[in-house]
């Protein structure tokens, strides 16, 4: 796979804040790529880094091969960008500032089209400024768009929105994605990360901890799916702890959970219970998330920082 | 070359949809100039040498639409949409901030001048005001004052850090300066010593321009405000080229 970024001991300090501190990675063709961690971590900063809108302290950053702060012309012609702090000129309605950036670019899509893609065929004449606040961002992720670029940065994709509004601009990302563009994108809604994100890079206080599959990561820290279930009488403990796969079984009163690292241990708790002629009620699966990867590698919980 | 076409409409859309923006630019100088007419008319006064009150002060009131456009609508609306992160979103292109800003510029001149130009034909139509000089030498100094002032506008853009502070100078920048350019009122109630401060301010030196052409007088008998309103260009467009930012 060829690599469209790829960027090695990036730093960048603010004043006393070590923003970056020593990143490198490498961002291949058609991958949708995310940038997880708390407010603060540096995403954002590190996303501008390789956006070329903000200058490193050091390392090396290389877009299509070319460094983004010597040939910000180039790059800006082929990729496609949504800020965090996504604003556009007032009193602008959402035809005219798709035309408008449109004649940016000497080969533009034909943006009617990918308006009615993202749902907003019918909102032409409307003002951005009183659009909801998932309109907007699907005005934003067209803006990104209408250059048909090859790497598109999504910064805080659906941080505000509804679960609805996320669903259907998951969808259009894999479209893109499907389309043949790289995507980059921050997010601190772990879900996010887990359904859309090919890899992830885990960005605390300004490194990345852990960077891989979501599956990777999770199955990295040793943590992998946990059986609960209600049983009237003694659960068989022993008989299920001998089970492969399985880490651990606790029983509290009727209730019991089991924890194991493969996904074939819940069937085989099952027959073992059903050999016992015991019949599990309240019967639930759990699966190790990208929050359990957070927590067990800083000690923290991520979800604090939930925007509003 | 189709983004600068694009942003002239965008710019001159975004300008008519504000009614305050739009009221100053484009409404305030016809209509300032039928009130004048409607309160003074123009008959002859002894007090303006024997010529009527909108034959001695039509011409200048130009200055206040330069004024108010210069360093209030620029500064506000420049560091309101840079604030918001409007521009920041634009470094992201590959647009260049020149062709933002000629694009600005041109919509606001346009505007600015058909205001004004608006504002001596009524005085001249409605109210029989009458230049002794050529009325094209009178819209000619009118377009290199816009010009001057909002090069100086932009430079206060550049330089203003928040949106409030842009509204604190405006106000503190833009009633002095036109109390004191014979705008509103004609310098000759002033007192001395006021009208030899006044000299000192560039928008004065427009009105003396404006004022001077209307009453018939040469280009070449005006050097001192035309060197004052072409300095102020230069150096207002070296500037603010110089220090604009998207953020």
């Amino acid at each position: 796979m060829t690599s469209v970024i790829s960027c090695t001991d990036v730093s960048k300090r603010y004043g006393d804040v070590q923003a970056l501190d020593g990143v490198s990675l490498e961002v291949r063709k058609g991958e949708i790529f995310g940038m997880i961690g708390p407010n603060g971590a540096g995403k954002t900063t590190l996303m501008e880094c390789l956006e070329g809108l903000r200058t490193r302290d050091g390392g090396s950053v290389e877009v299509f091969g070319m460094d983004p702060e010597r040939r910000p012309g180039e790059i800006r012609q082929r990729i496609g960008v949504q800020l965090q702090s996504s604003a556009l000129l007032s009193r602008l309605k959402v035809g005219e500032a798709l035309a408008l950036f449109a004649s940016f670019y000497p080969d533009p899509v034909d943006w009617h089209a990918l308006l009615d893609r993202l749902g907003l065929g019918g909102r032409l004449g409307s003002y951005v400024d009183r659009l909801s606040g998932g309109q907007r961002q699907r005005v934003f992720i067209a803006l990104a768009l209408v250059n048909a670029p090859e790497l598109v940065f999504l910064d805080e994709l659906t941080t505000g929105l509804d679960p609805q509004a996320r669903l259907a601009i998951w969808d259009v990302i894999r479209d893109i994605r499907d389309a043949g563009t790289t995507v980059v994108l921050t997010t601190h809604v772990m879900e996010e990360a887990e359904r859309l994100c090919g890899r992830v890079a885990i960005i605390d206080h300004g490194r990345i901890i852990a960077l891989d599959t979501v599956p990777a990561l999770v199955r990295s820290i040793g943590a992998g799916n946990t059986l609960r279930f209600t049983v009237d009488g003694r659960a068989p403990v022993a008989e299920l702890e001998a089970l492969a796969g399985v880490t651990s079984v606790e029983q509290e009163g009727g209730s019991v959970t089991v924890r194991g690292s493969d996904s074939r241990f819940p069937g085989e708790v099952l027959g073992v219970l059903a050999r016992a002629d015991l019949w599990p009620r309240d019967l639930s699966t759990e699966q190790s998330s990208l929050e359990d990867v957070f927590l067990t590698l800083t000690g923290r919980e991520m979800r604090e920082e939930h925007p509003a | 070359m189709r983004a600068f076409a694009l942003l002239l409409g965008v710019q001159a859309k975004r300008t008519l949809r504000e009614p305050p923006a739009a009221f100053f630019l484009i409404a305030f100088a016809p209509l300032y100039t039928v009130i004048m007419g409607l309160i003074f008319g123009n008959a002859a006064r002894p007090e303006f040498g024997g010529r009527g009150y909108l034959d001695a002060n039509l011409a200048g009131f130009a200055a206040i639409v330069v004024a108010i456009s210069s360093f209030v609508l620029v500064p506000v609306d420049i560091v309101t949409q840079r604030e918001s992160g409007a521009l920041r979103r634009f470094r992201a292109t590959p647009l260049r901030p020149l062709t933002f800003i000629a694009a600005d510029v041109l919509v606001r001149f346009a505007g600015a001048v058909v205001s004004i130009v608006l504002a001596l034909v009524l005085g001249i139509v409605a109210f029989g005001a009458e230049p002794s000089g050529s009325l094209a030498a009178v819209v000619g100094a009118v377009m290199l004052g816009v010009l001057a002032f909002l090069a100086a506008g932009y430079v206060l853009a550049a330089a203003v850090p928040t949106q409030g502070a842009a509204l604190v100078l405006a106000n503190v920048l833009v009633y002095p300066l036109i109390m004191l350019s014979g705008s509103a009122v004609p310098l000759a109630v002033l007192p001395d010593n006021v009208r030899r401060v006044a000299r000192y301010s560039p928008l004065t030196q427009l009105v003396e321009l404006l004022q001077r052409l209307w009453q018939g007088g040469a280009w070449t008998e005006a050097w001192l405000p035309l060197v004052v309103l072409v300095g102020l260009f230069a150096v207002g467009t070296a500037l603010a080229a110089s220090i604009f930012r998207w953020e």
